[in-house]
């Protein structure tokens, strides 16, 4: 039986209860995070699921101290692009770990940070 | 295709106004209409970029809306929205409707107004050119997104705050020498560096200001512009967009969309980055400055910020960039940047920038980024 496509409504469901959901192409092999329709490699549409294990280290990180309206209560905050296990990244929101300690190459583990009717991405210590 | 060629040009003051983005356009037009010697009724097209209005003045329909007020309704008109790149995006398209035969005077230009709202709610507008769902939500802003370009270079290549500051006391120096820019004034290194951050490691005097602002350029046919002794020709035009998601993008420390489109641009104008006299480019931040002199390939990829440091991108350098002040110091209304930079160029090639005249100047170059690095557009000009 096949897979349902990962929309981001299943994508974020998923998210909320822990589990980070990749897709790889069947064709070529490369790993995204969806929704995608076709491959950006290869240009098939052969997407199978798969569970990442949220597991990765920062590539790349800032601390938004001047935040949008709606942020604007939680900042300071750190932002950071962290490249997964897997080989893919995701960006996410830096939580419980002391602004002044954050560094490229620092290990970080993927948390859903879940609101009254939002899930968003998450990365606490690992 | 017919070769185009840029005989007007018209920029406002740069900084906070009492005046609509339409109204900040029309004054602009107006300058490069004279500029040119043409009349209103000699326009054949409009291409117009704005990007908030719609947040900040609750208006849509900004294109119509601009021509109305310059007095120009029946104009067949085009709004562009490529985040900070949309005039820039008009300019191309408007190249091509030239090019292509269907017009000879077109009227390129944008304008944007950001001052009438607070701090907190320009940052959440301008974050609206980053996604939605996987990017607004966690509150990274467009500070943030050069953030994260800024992180990647320094760990990629080494590249220092100290190097960043460069650029910007370089954009205030050539800044204080243009009427029209935001801010006419001087800063030092140590200013920079002590400046609050406003996204680590990006500091207040790292980043370009919110301004309000209109610019516009007439766009002509060669057959018109043979006529004209000050024609600027438009030796290549191109543009390249990349992944939109910040997690997408393979190496943060690039723009590829910057390499692409330069690519493009210097193969349509059978020009390399040698050739270049003087720059207008994309420092909405100064990462951005010294990122997009090695895409342009002005210098090589991880060198941009010894570039800065050295003083290469100086007027007086090997290569002038920025030098009506650029983003940081002239200010970057975003719908209008695009068309301002063109401005500044043909300035420059026509001999009339005055004491930021980069002196025998026959090429120059304009870039333009939009928001995220997903829109690029690089324009080459040359005088006769
Ligand atoms: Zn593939």
């Amino acid at each position: 039986m096949t897979e349902p496509l990962i929309t981001l409504k299943n994508f974020f469901e998923r998210a909320r209860d822990g589990a980070l959901t990749g897709v790889r192409c069947g064709k070529c092999g490369a790993l995204a995070i969806p929704p995608k329709e076709f491959c950006e490699s290869c240009h098939q549409r052969a997407w199978e699921p798969v569970a990442l294990s949220g597991q990765g280290t920062i590539a790349s990180y800032t601390i938004i101290r001047v935040a949008p309206a709606r942020h604007a209560a939680e900042a300071p905050y750190a932002v950071a692009v962290v490249k997964l296990k897997e080989g893919v990244s995701l960006l996410g929101r830096i939580v419980d770990m002391p602004l002044d300690k954050l560094q490229v190459g620092l290990p970080v583990k993927f948390r859903p940070l879940v609101s009254k009717d939002q899930t968003t991405v998450g990365f606490g210590p690992a | 295709m017919r070769r185009a060629a840029v005989i007007g040009v018209g920029v406002t003051k740069f900084g906070k106004h009492d005046r609509t983005s339409a109204e900040l356009f029309a004054e602009a037009a107006r300058d490069a209409l004279a500029d040119a010697e043409l009349p209103p009724s000699a326009v054949q097209a409009l291409y117009y970029g704005n990007v908030v209005g719609g947040e900040t003045e609750k208006q849509l329909h900004t294109g119509p809306q601009a021509a109305s007020v310059l007095g120009i309704p029946t104009v067949p008109t085009t709004r562009f929205e490529a985040a900070c790149a949309s005039s820039h995006a008009a300019f191309r398209h408007a190249v091509m409707e030239v090019a292509a035969g269907l017009s000879d005077v077109v009227l390129v230009g944008g304008a944007e107004r950001v001052l009438n709202v607070s701090t907190a709610e320009a940052t959440e507008y301008f974050a609206y050119a980053s996604d939605a769902v996987w990017e607004q939500s966690v509150g990274l802003t467009f500070p943030g997104v050069f953030a994260l370009i800024a992180r990647a270079h320094m760990t990629k290549h080494g590249t220092t705050e100290e190097q960043m500051a460069h650029v910007a006391v370089k954009n205030h120096r050539h800044g204080a020498l243009n009427p029209k820019a935001q801010f006419q004034k001087e800063i030092t290194l140590e200013e920079v560096l002590a400046s609050a951050y406003v996204a680590d490691p990006l500091k207040l005097y790292d980043c370009c200001p919110f301004t309000d602002g209109g610019a516009a350029v007439v766009l002509v046919s060669e057959e018109i512009a043979r006529r004209r002794r000050r024609a600027i020709w438009v030796l290549g035009s191109a543009a390249a967009s990349d992944s939109m998601l910040m997690h997408d993008k393979r190496d943060l420390a690039r723009v590829p969309a910057t390499e692409r489109a330069a690519a493009a641009a210097y193969r349509q104008a059978g020009l390399g980055p040698e050739n270049v006299d003087v720059v207008e480019l994309h420092d909405c931040f100064t990462i951005a400055e010294i990122v997009a002199t090695e895409g342009l390939g002005l210098f090589e990829p991880g060198s941009g910020g010894i570039a800065a440091e050295k003083g290469w991108t100086s007027l007086g350098g090997k290569v002038p960039v920025n030098t009506s002040g650029g983003l940081k110091a002239k200010g970057h209304p975003i719908g209008a940047t695009g068309a301002a930079q063109i401005v500044e160029v043909v300035t420059q090639l026509r001999g009339e920038a005055g004491p930021r005249q980069v002196e025998g100047a026959r090429i120059g170059l304009t870039h333009t980024l939009g928001g995220n690095t997903a829109t690029v557009l690089v324009s080459l000009f040359g005088r006769d």
